[in-house]
C-alpha cells in the first residue's frame, strides 16, 4: 500500500494539537514512517504548497479573511479534512465574544493605530468547509490522535465518544463536584474522550473540548442557578471554548435560568 | 511612551511570521519581522471574567510556554488579591516550569537548530542518518511533558496548577520515578552540550545586545525573581514592567513592539545567562564553560548553546526540588482559600524563551477589570530586526539564495515560540 500523502496546518490558534503530534515522542517516527508527511510547516522545511493531500490535519480557527483562502485550497487539496482542537471545531476561546465587534477588539488592543489588518470574527472550520472528521479538544488527547491515525491507516474513520465527561467521571468514580460539592463543572455538557482529567484533580470540567450531543445547556444552568450561581457565572464558563455551538448559545441557556 | 491602551502580545509565531528586508543602492533600507498571527484579542477576553477564570483562558495564548503562562497568571492573580503561597507549593510550581523549560529546548534544539545547522530540512530528515541523536532529543523532550504531566496534570494547559497551590499532590513514588528519568536525562542534557559544542557557530549577526531577565535575591540560578535585572546595570521591580517594556505598534505585525529607551533589548536563554551566569553551578557551569558562552554574548546565535547550557540546570534543578519535597514529605495541603478584594497584581516567569509578564486588575468581588501581557518574543521582535539588519549588512554581497537560509536562522535563535521553517524570508531588491 502506498503511503497517504498528509498536510498538517495551523490557522489562529495556539499550536497545542500541532504540538500534541510532535508531543507523541515514542510514536513520532513511526508515524513519519507510516505518512508520507508533505506539509507541515510548523515541524519542517520544503513544504509542497500544492501537491494533492490524502489528509490534512487543521488546526485553529479562522480570524482572517486570508485564513479562509487557505482553508478552501487545503480543502480543495485533501481527500480528508480533519479538524483538531476546539478552536478548529468550535471556535476555541478566541470565539467567546464574537458579539463584540472585531473593530472594536481591535481598537481595544491595539489602539487607533491598529487598522493594518482585516479581522473577522473567530470561527470553526465548519462554517468555511466540510470538515470529515472532528478531534476536539484544548488540546486534543493524544490516544484519540494517535488512534484516529490508526483508523486512518486502514481507510476507516475512527469512532470517537459520543457521550458526556459527566459519563467517564461516573465510571471513574470520582466524587460529583457538581452536585455533592456545588461547583461549576461542564461534565455533564461536555463530550468525553478525555477519561475526565479535570475531575481526577479533584478540578470541575471546563468545558475545553466543546459540547456532546444533544447538550441539555438550559438544565444544566437551571441546576447551577439553584446552587447560587449568578446568570453571568453560569453564562460565562459554558460560553468559553464553544460560544458558537448551537446548545451553548446564550438563548439556549436563559430558558433554564429564566424556568 | 506608553497610552492608556490595552496591548496584546501574541506569543507565537512560528505558522505566520515573516521577514521583510528593502535594499536600495546596495544598502539596507528597512528590515521588517513580520507576524501575521492572527490575532485573538485575549485582553479584552478576560475582563469581567471571574478570577479563577483567568490563568484557564490565558495559558491558551501559546501551548508551548503554556506552563510560564499558567504560573505568571496564576502568581498576578494571587499578587492582586496577597495571597502568599506555601513554599511546597512554590517548589511543585517551579519543578512544572523546569518541566516546560526541558520540553522546550529540547524541541528547539532537537526539531529545529541541530537539523538546521546539519542540513536537514526536519528532525524526521536528520533521523534516517543520525537516529540515535534524535531519538536522545525525543527522550528529553518527553522527560520535560512528564514532569509537566507529573505535576500539572497535563502535558499542555495544565489543569492540576490552581490559585493558592494544586488540586491533586504527586506522590513520593511518583516524585522518585520523576527523578530516576531525570538522572537518565542529565546524561543526555550533557551528550547535547557535547553535540551542539561541535556546531560551527557563524559570526555575522555580531552586534552588542541589551539584555533583560529576571533576577531573584537566592544564591542560585532561577526562572522567577521579584526584580527584572539589565545587562545596562538598570534593575527594577516586576511591578515596574512597562518601564522597561515601552511598546508601539507597528504596522507590519499583529504583535507590538518593545524597546527600552527606544533601544531594542533582549531576552531568553542567552539574555538570563549574560546577567545570572556566576550563579550557575555543577555540571550547567561546566557546560557553560566548555561552550565558552561568556565571550559569545554578542552573537544571538549563541542562544542555542545557552538553551543546551539551561536544559542541563533545568534538570539539574528539577532533580534538587524533588530532593527538597521528598526531604520535608509532602504534605496534603489544599489550596489556599481566596478573599477577593480590588486590586492590581503583576506575575513574571522566565518562560523558555524569555521573560513573561501577567498583570491584572480586579474588582472588589474577583471580576477581573484590566489585563496585560507581555510576551518575551515581543519583547525581542526590535532586537530581532536590529540583527536581521545586521546580518544583511554583513551578508549584502551574497546572492539571495544563500542570504535567506541564514535569516531564519536569525530568528530561530531566538526561538519564537516554534519557529516557522518556511517562507520566513522575502527579499526585495530593488
Amino acid at each position: 500500500m502506498e503511503k497517504p500523502t498528509v498536510g498538517i496546518y495551523g490557522l489562529t490558534g495556539c499550536a497545542g494539537d500541532q504540538l500534541v503530534i510532535l508531543n507523541c515522542e515514542d510514536e513520532l517516527l513511526d508515524i513519519a514512517g507510516a505518512l508520507d508527511i508533505k506539509f507541515f510547516p510548523m515541524a519542517m522545511t520544503g513544504n509542497d504548497e500544492e501537491c494533492p493531500l490524502d489528509i490534512v490535519f487543521v488546526e485553529g480557527s479562522v480570524v482572517q479573511p486570508k485564513e479562509v483562502e487557505m482553508l478552501k485550497k487545503l480543502r480543495e487539496r485533501a481527500k480528508l479534512l480533519i479538524a483538531i482542537g476546539t478552536c478548529a471545531v468550535w471556535g476555541g476561546v478566541q470565539a467567546m465574544k464574537n458579539e463584540i465587534p472585531r473593530d472594536e477588539m481591535k481598537r481595544k488592543v491595539y489602539g487607533p493605530e491598529g487598522k493594518v489588518f482585516d479581522v473577522i470574527s473567530a470561527q470553526p472550520l465548519s462554517n468555511f468547509v466540510k470538515v470529515d472528521l472532528a478531534i476536539s479538544g484544548c488540546p486534543i488527547e493524544k490516544e484519540q490522535l494517535l488512534h484516529a491515525v490508526a483508523s486512518l491507516l486502514h481507510g476507516d474513520l475512527p469512532r470517537l465518544p459520543t457521550y458526556a465527561v459527566c459519563t467517564e467521571c461516573k465510571m471513574a468514580e470520582y466524587p460529583c463536584l457538581l452536585l455533592e460539592k456545588g461547583q461549576l463543572c461542564m461534565g455533564p455538557l461536555t463530550v468525553a474522550g478525555c477519561k475526565a482529567r479535570c475531575p481526577s484533580y479533584g478540578q470541575p470540567c471546563r468545558g475545553c473540548r466543546g459540547p456532546v450531543e444533544e447538550a441539555n445547556a438550559a438544565s444544566e444552568a437551571k441546576l447551577l442557578k439553584e446552587k447560587g450561581f449568578t446568570w453571568l457565572d453560569i453564562q460565562n464558563r459554558l460560553r468559553t471554548f464553544a460560544a458558537s455551538a448551537d446548545s451553548l448559545k446564550i438563548e439556549s441557556i436563559k430558558e433554564g435560568t429564566n424556568a | 511612551m506608553h497610552n492608556s491602551i490595552i496591548i496584546n502580545h501574541i506569543c507565537r509565531v512560528e505558522g505566520h511570521g515573516g521577514i521583510t528586508v528593502n535594499i536600495k543602492d546596495g544598502k539596507v533600507a528597512e528590515v521588517n519581522m513580520d507576524i501575521f498571527e492572527g490575532p485573538r484579542f485575549f485582553e479584552p477576553l478576560v475582563v469581567g471574567r471571574a478570577y479563577d477564570e483567568v490563568a484557564p483562558i490565558l495559558m491558551r495564548i501559546c501551548a508551548i510556554c503554556s506552563a510560564a503562562h499558567t504560573a505568571a497568571s496564576l502568581m498576578a492573580v494571587e499578587n492582586a488579591f496577597g495571597i502568599t503561597v506555601s513554599s511546597q507549593t512554590r517548589l511543585l510550581r517551579e519543578l512544572l516550569v523546569h518541566g516546560g523549560n526541558i520540553e522546550s529546548h529540547a524541541l528547539h534544539l532537537f526539531c529545529l537548530v541541530i537539523p538546521d545547522f546539519m542540513n536537514y530540512p526536519s528532525a524526521i530528515a536528520l533521523a534516517s542518518d543520525h537516529p540515535a541523536e534524535v531519538k536522545m532529543g525525543l527522550e528529553l523532550k518527553k522527560l520535560g511533558n512528564t514532569i509537566q504531566e507529573t505535576i500539572g496534570g497535563r502535558a499542555i494547559h495544565s489543569v492540576n496548577a490552581v490559585i493558592g497551590g494544586f488540586g491533586k499532590l504527586p506522590t513520593k513514588e511518583q516524585l522518585l520515578e520523576l527523578k530516576e528519568q531525570l538522572k537518565k536525562g542529565l546524561k543526555q542534557s550533557l551528550v547535547t552540550v557535547d553535540l551542539v559544542s561541535g556546531l560551527q557557530v557563524p559570526d555575522f549577526c555580531t552586534s552588542p545586545n541589551i539584555y533583560a531577565a529576571l533576577s531573584s535575591d537566592g544564591a542560585g540560578y532561577s526562572l522567577f525573581g521579584d526584580k527584572i535585572a539589565l545587562s545596562t546595570g538598570d534593575t527594577w521591580d516586576i511591578n515596574m514592567y512597562k518601564e522597561l517594556c515601552e511598546e508601539k505598534v507597528v504596522a507590519h505585525s499583529h504583535a507590538k513592539h518593545s524597546r527600552f529607551n527606544d533601544k531594542p533589548f533582549a531576552v531568553g536563554a542567552l539574555a538570563r545567562i549574560a546577567l545570572n551566569e556566576e550563579k550557575l553551578s555543577g555540571e550547567a557551569k561546566k557546560a557553560k564553560k566548555r561552550l565558552g558562552l561568556s565571550s559569545h554574548l554578542d552573537n544571538m546565535l549563541y542562544n542555542n548553546a545557552a538553551q543546551a547550557v539551561e536544559l542541563v540546570y533545568s534538570i539539574e534543578r528539577s532533580t534538587e526540588i524533588i530532593d527538597e519535597l521528598l526531604t520535608a514529605g509532602i504534605k496534603q495541603e489544599k489550596p489556599m482559600e481566596v478573599k477577593t478584594q480590588a486590586g492590581t497584581g503583576t506575575g513574571a516567569v522566565e518562560a523558555p524563551r524569555g521573560t513573561l509578564y501577567h498583570n491584572y486588575s480586579f474588582d472588589e468581588k474577583g471580576r477581573l477589570t484590566e489585563a496585560d501581557v507581555i510576551t518575551p518574543t515581543a519583547q525581542n521582535l526590535a532586537n530581532i530586526e536590529k540583527d536581521l539588519r545586521v546580518s544583511v549588512e554583513n551578508l549584502i554581497d551574497q546572492p539571495k539564495e544563500s542570504l535567506a537560509p541564514k535569516l531564519e536562522m536569525v530568528v530561530r535563535a531566538y526561538d519564537p515560540c516554534i519557529s516557522c521553517a518556511v517562507h520566513l524570508v522575502e527579499v526585495n531588491f530593488e
